[in-house]
């Protein structure tokens, strides 16, 4: 029967479970991230270092045709394209910039217009708690985020794995769990910034744009804090300088000796992760309570 | 038969303030579908209530509970058993209708095409139909009211929780608002309540009335049986001076209050005779203008109970649930 004909009917099936529910808000919001022109662009663009470095990596695994070229076999060469922690973590250097533009993209969009149309209450009265809330919208970042970073990264994880020999993944495997994890922090970090962005600025240009500040200003802060109080500690404020030192002791490549250490840049950015959380948990109440 | 709403000496504080002073009191009947008015002055505590009933303060002292489960530790219990229409636009503006009614659904844990159906379903119900592929943010105000009434019953919950629903309506959309919340309790079997300044709205719709004041309740009472109640309430309109006569009717067992000069409003025994209104006029040298019987209107009941108007005797016999 035609829907205009049957009339209203009270719902009595089954209910779904938690995930499914939580599930829904990324599934209703991916589509339409995934419709701006910028996005788009940006993703394509994001492809091409990954598909360099897929590249580099054949070559790496196919060097004796090298010598062919003329280019000579020489154990230099062979050194220069060793696929190894550096090699990586140049990788996720340059993909952490797709991701950072991607957020400031398509995180303001995020939380601002369920503030600025009071939608929380909406989602408040269902079986919706403020922490599956910001870990729905967390999770729509993730998936966008992904694309640019943790996938890439196992592909040419995978790719180097399946053309190198069972010798190279026994000893280098810490390389595939270093991808994750660190991808993983980031993402994580990232998404809670431009989240944390969205929810105190209303406009989106605008929010887009503190996502990048956020981590340019920081970073020239810490630089001032170094220069003037000739310290190494101020670059633990630059969360660019800290997810790198982080993601170099997770890939084995050694650090500078004076610089903070990797634990150290971990705790500082647990330290703003939470931070950051409790700011946005501050802003997202289903009521507003004026004392 | 186990109440919908039980709330047991509940007290809110936000942040020095408390608003609710332990309200205790239990509404409505567990798969009877009724309708309760939550009423009060601006600043009662009514919106405090409906928030907490939602889970979204914490109680400082008592508990309450819907259906059973407990507002504040079975939070989502609860919320898969109840639809929420807040007062103000609260809406996402930038999806259509359908998007948005599916997104609630699902999120109220409908499968994804049993909420896509229920989604069309429910707009056709409140009336917006041919509208539901637009935004709801080009939605009139009406439109959204409307909207949000949907995205409240789509999941159909067991109560419905009205806060304010024919706010900025015109006439005829007021008087659709009316019949679909009549629909909710009497075809579908929903309880709601329903929180609104309009009284007549209210009078229209409602089954049970809990007065609210200064965060506690001052009134509560079954409309229905108040209508079905044989009070003999008369309104007197006389001339003369009526000092005397709210002592002579104590004197034939009746009870009057002055309402304005000249005007009483009496409350008559079963077993006294009108006549014996007159009786006492005359005696006073009172000359009656008008003579009516009449029942509290619930303005009436409102205003005694927020205090604008001295309180009538109250009859021996207990009407409603006090």
């Amino acid at each position: 029967m035609a829907v205009f004909k049957r009339g209203y009917q009270r719902y009595d099936g089954p209910l779904t479970g938690p995930v499914t529910r939580f599930l829904a808000v990324p599934r209703f919001v991916w589509p339409k991230i995934l419709g701006q022109r910028f996005v788009v662009i940006l993703l394509v663009l994001s492809l091409f270092w990954p598909l360099m470095c897929a590249g580099f990596v054949y070559v790496s695994n196919h060097a004796d045709l090298l010598p062919s070229l003329g280019s000579g076999g020489d154990d230099g060469i062979r050194k220069m394209l060793a696929i190894d922690g550096k090699f990586f973590a140049i990788f996720m250097n340059v993909q952490s910039t797709f991701a950072i533009l991607l957020a400031a993209i398509a995180g303001p969009g995020l939380i601002a217009p369920d503030l600025a149309n009071n939608a929380l209450p909406l989602y408040f009265a269902r079986p919706l708690s403020r922490w599956t809330y910001i870990g729905a919208r967390m999770m729509v970042l993730f998936g966008i985020l992904s694309l640019v970073t943790l996938i890439p990264g196992l592909f040419v994880f995978g790719m180097q794995a399946s053309l190198a020999s069972t010798a190279w993944l026994q000893a280098n495997w810490f390389l595939g769990q270093g991808i994750v994890l660190g991808f993983l922090l980031y993402i994580v970090m990232v998404s809670l910034i431009a989240l944390t962005c969205s929810a105190y600025v209303k406009w989106r240009v605008v929010a887009g744009a503190l996502v990048l500040a956020f981590f340019f200003v920081l970073a020239g802060a810490s630089q001032i804090i170094n220069q003037v109080l000739r310290v190494e500690w101020g670059s633990l404020l630059n969360p660019g300088y800290a997810i790198y030192t982080v993601w170099c002791a997770l890939l084995g490549v050694e650090a500078t000796d004076d610089a903070p250490g990797a634990w150290d840049c971990f705790t500082v950015l647990l330290l703003m992760l939470g931070a950051l959380l409790a700011v946005l948990l501050r802003k997202l109440r289903p009521v507003e309570v004026v004392s | 038969m186990n109440p919908v709403i039980a709330v047991d000496n509940l007290r809110v504080r936000l942040g020095k303030r408390e608003i609710l002073k332990g309200i205790s009191c239990r509404l409505g009947a567990s798969g009877v579908g009724k309708a309760i008015g939550l009423l009060g002055p601006n600043g009662a505590g009514k919106s405090t209530l409906i928030q907490t009933l939602l889970g979204f303060h914490k109680p400082s002292a008592g508990s309450a509970q819907i259906l059973g489960f407990d507002c504040h530790h079975q939070s989502l219990d609860v919320k898969t058993r109840i639809g929420y229409m807040p007062e103000n636009d609260s809406l996402i503006a930038d999806m259509t209708a359908v998007a948005f009614l599916r997104l609630m659904g699902e999120l109220s844990g409908l499968p994804a095409a049993a909420a896509l159906e229920k989604a069309h379903e429910t707009l056709f119900h409140v009336g917006l139909g041919e509208a539901r592929y637009r935004n709801v943010g080009t939605y009139s105000l009406g439109m959204k009211q409307m909207a949000k009434l949907a995205q409240a019953i789509i999941h159909g919950p067991e109560l419905v929780i009205l806060d304010e629903p024919t706010n900025g309506l015109d006439p005829a959309a007021r008087q659709r608002m009316l019949v679909l919340i009549k629909e909710m309790k009497e075809q579908h079997g929903m309880n709601v309540l329903l929180c609104s300044h309009l009284l007549h709205d209210v009078e229209q719709v409602c089954d049970e009335v809990v007065i609210l004041k200064d965060g506690q309740i001052v009134h509560q009472c079954d409309l229905v049986a108040e209508r079905q109640a044989n009070k003999r309430f008369v309104q007197l309109q006389v001339s003369g001076d009526d000092r005397n006569l709210a002592a002579a009717l104590r004197e034939i067992g009746a009870e009057g209050v002055s309402e304005s000069a000249g005007t009483w409003r009496i409350v008559l025994p079963v077993e006294i005779e009108v006549n014996a209104l007159w009786r006492i006029s005359a005696r006073e040298n009172l000359r009656i203008t008008k003579l009516a019987y009449r029942r509290d209107t619930l303005e009436e009941i409102f205003l005694k109970a927020v205090g604008h108007l001295q309180p009538l005797p109250q009859p021996e016999v207990a009407h409603g649930r006090i």
